[in-house]
């Protein structure tokens, strides 16, 4: 009896403290997978060092992180939120996102201003791109640009991504501009994914899915992100890189501050350190992620293989808004002529 | 149809569970009916105003209407695989005086111990291109080419009718349980065929318990969401996977309420039918 006691009040004080409001916590919406352990060391670490506040991670992709704010609307349970730019844009477009204040953040005016919402209300916090990643031990004359792609060397030895993932999306402005077209006529684009799809081995849905298929032989190249093949790459993935030579396309993954967000002031503090040059530099080594602020210096192996400095102009940022507002008739023609 | 007088206890005792269904289930899914009216713009959210559009293009357009269709010949196919397979599987488990017949029972529900994503991708390790199944069809020299069993159809109907089966040989078990040997061999002594006996005094006396088992394991696969993901991929879609899409990948709320609540009309729609089938078919018997 008395044991049950006992077990009955450690319960209840158990449950207790996860009810304590954080006037030190930080609670972010952040995608996950290697990304999450790398922002860990890099950002995570040293903000908690400085501030003495506790960061809690949410999962979510940045869909998923757009719908958490909106259903929440007013009353968000996170305070920062981590979303690419083109899904970014229709949330400020909803009127969910807080302004920052420029004055708490000390690393602002080294940041790329292409990188920086004009209203403040998203800010960039690496460069990465969709690119083509190959299996250097399969392919003697790796592809060296979009065009390549539909060369008949590659045929079933290809994955393309799903127009879900964002490689999909891209992958389908870098065909239209390819054949005449551009982000807001992708008509041609279509045309040639039709083409090619026949000789597709797969369309992916979730990032990771590529290295499954590269390590089992299904696919010698993919279309995929910077990023994730110099990770890969460091993990024993037999994967290269190639920018190719029409333009890889630029993802711009940005973070955010809902409206009546509860630790605004906190979420100023850790967006400060994410956009530091150390944090930036840190996350370069790490995660292969291009930095936005302008101070970042990167030895030159490390140059060649992320968006920094002059190859960031080579790179096509699609526009965010135009994106946005296209994506679902986009998903609707994929569904029917891609998909099928 | 003899008048009765509805007994105060058993509503009483309906009470609670009404409650909790009100409040969990036919509110929240009433909240969608006022989304699934509104307009969505692309790259704006939700609009503002009342339109039926999304009713509209999900019952016109020839895409969905293909994936409707398919979700519910996926339902009904797997209800009466289900049925063919579960029927004398249950039947066996309930007549056998054997004294392992408490663990055969065991074997059959076992499946369900396992998380159901585990389960799923059992099934893609046996039906990928390079599975199991094609190694051994193309090992014994069957087929050259590998055969395509998943991203299809098939591949959905076979995952959906292994990983349903024990829910219709559970409910069937119960039901023929409750049919007394007695009658059987009362049917025998009278004369009866032992085909005779089940097609004429057990089939009808276990109807209950087939509609039921048939209500469940349709509902269960037209609303089946992982194994359609996983077994079915982006490119072959059913209704659950359109709306995750509607809701999760392009934040279209308006759309994806107005296919949901599509959906529930004509599953209950459906049930509606049925319910009326099998009630004549045991009243005739």
């Amino acid at each position: 009896m008395r044991i049950r006691g006992c077990l009955g009040v450690a319960a209840l004080l158990g449950v207790a403290p996860l009810a304590a409001p954080g006037a030190q916590e930080l609670n972010v919406a952040i995608f996950g997978g290697s990304f999450v352990d790398n922002v860990r060391t890099c950002v995570v670490e040293p903000f908690q060092r400085a501030s003495g506040a506790r960061v809690n991670f949410v999962l979510g992709n940045s869909v998923q992180n757009a719908a958490r704010l909106r259903a929440t609307r007013g009353r968000p349970d996170v305070d920062l939120a981590y979303m690419d730019s083109q899904v970014a844009v229709q949330v400020k477009a909803e009127g969910l996102l807080d302004q920052v204040d420029a004055a708490k953040l000390t690393n602002l005016p080294d940041i790329y201003p292409s990188a920086v919402d004009p209203d403040r209300r998203w800010i960039g916090y690496m460069y990465a791109a969709t690119a083509i990643a190959y299996n250097p031990r399969e392919l003697r004359t790796p592809p060296q640009a979009w065009a390549d792609l539909w060369a008949p060397g590659l045929r079933g030895k290809l994955a393309l991504g799903d127009i879900s993932a964002t490689s999909g999306q891209h992958f389908l402005i870098a065909a239209a501009r390819l054949n005449g077209g551009s982000v807001e006529n992708v008509e041609p684009g279509f045309r040639a994914i039709r083409e090619l799809r026949p000789h597709v081995v797969t369309l992916y849905t979730q990032a990771d899915q590529v290295v499954q298929l590269i390590e089992r032989g299904d696919i010698a190249a993919a279309v995929w992100f910077s990023d994730r093949v110099g990770a890969a790459a460091r993990n024993g993935v037999p994967v290269a890189l190639v920018f190719p030579r029409e333009g890889a396309i630029g993802i711009l993954p940005t973070f955010s501050i809902p409206q009546g967000a509860r630790s605004k002031d906190l979420a100023e503090q850790y967006m400060d350190r994410a956009l530091s040059v150390d944090s930036q530099r840190c996350l370069a080594e790490r995660q292969y992620a291009g930095p936005t602020n302008r101070k970042v210096e990167l030895p030159e192996a490390l140059a060649a293989l992320v968006p920094y400095r002059e190859s960031i102009d080579r790179l096509y940022f699609p526009p965010a808004e135009i994106v946005a507002q296209s994506l679902p008739a986009w998903t609707d023609r994929w569904n029917r002529e891609i998909a099928r | 149809m003899a008048e009765r007088r509805q007994d105060p206890t058993a509503l009483l005792l309906l009470l609670p569970l009404s409650l909790l269904l009100l409040a969990a289930f036919v509110l929240p899914v009433a909240g969608l009916v006022p989304t699934s009216l509104r307009p969505y713009i692309a790259g704006r959210g939700i609009g503002e105003g009342w339109t039926l559009q999304h009713y509209v293009l999900a019952l016109t357009d020839a895409f969905y209407l293909e994936v409707l269709a398919r979700t519910i010949g996926l339902g009904l196919t797997v209800t009466m695989l289900t049925l063919l397979i579960g029927y004398p599987l249950a039947y066996i488990l309930a007549r056998s005086t054997s004294p392992f017949r408490h663990w055969l029972t065991l074997l059959v529900i076992f499946p369900m111990l396992l998380n159901l994503v585990v389960r799923t991708f059992g099934w893609i390790a046996l039906l990928a291109r390079r599975g199991l199944v094609n190694q051994w069809l193309i090992g014994l020299g069957i087929t050259d080419e590998p055969i395509r069993l998943m991203f299809n159809f098939t591949g959905l109907l076979i995952g959906l009718t292994h990983i349903f089966l024990p829910v219709m040989v559970l409910v069937l078990l119960a039901v023929i349980q409750n049919i007394p040997v007695d009658v059987e061999d009362a049917a025998a002594t009278l004369g009866a065929s032992r085909v005779n006996v089940f097609a004429n005094v057990v089939l009808p006396m276990s109807a209950p318990g087939i509609l039921a088992g048939s209500i469940l394991v349709f509902v269960l696969t037209v609303s089946a969401l992982v194994t359609p993901r996983l077994l079915g991929g982006p490119t072959y879609k059913v209704v659950s996977t359109l709306v995750y899409e509607q809701f999760l990948q392009l934040l279209n709320w308006p759309a994806g309420s107005a296919l949901a609540l599509l959906m529930t009309a004509i599953v209950l729609l459906l049930l509606w039918l049925g319910a009326r089938l099998a009630r004549r078919w045991e009243a005739g018997a």
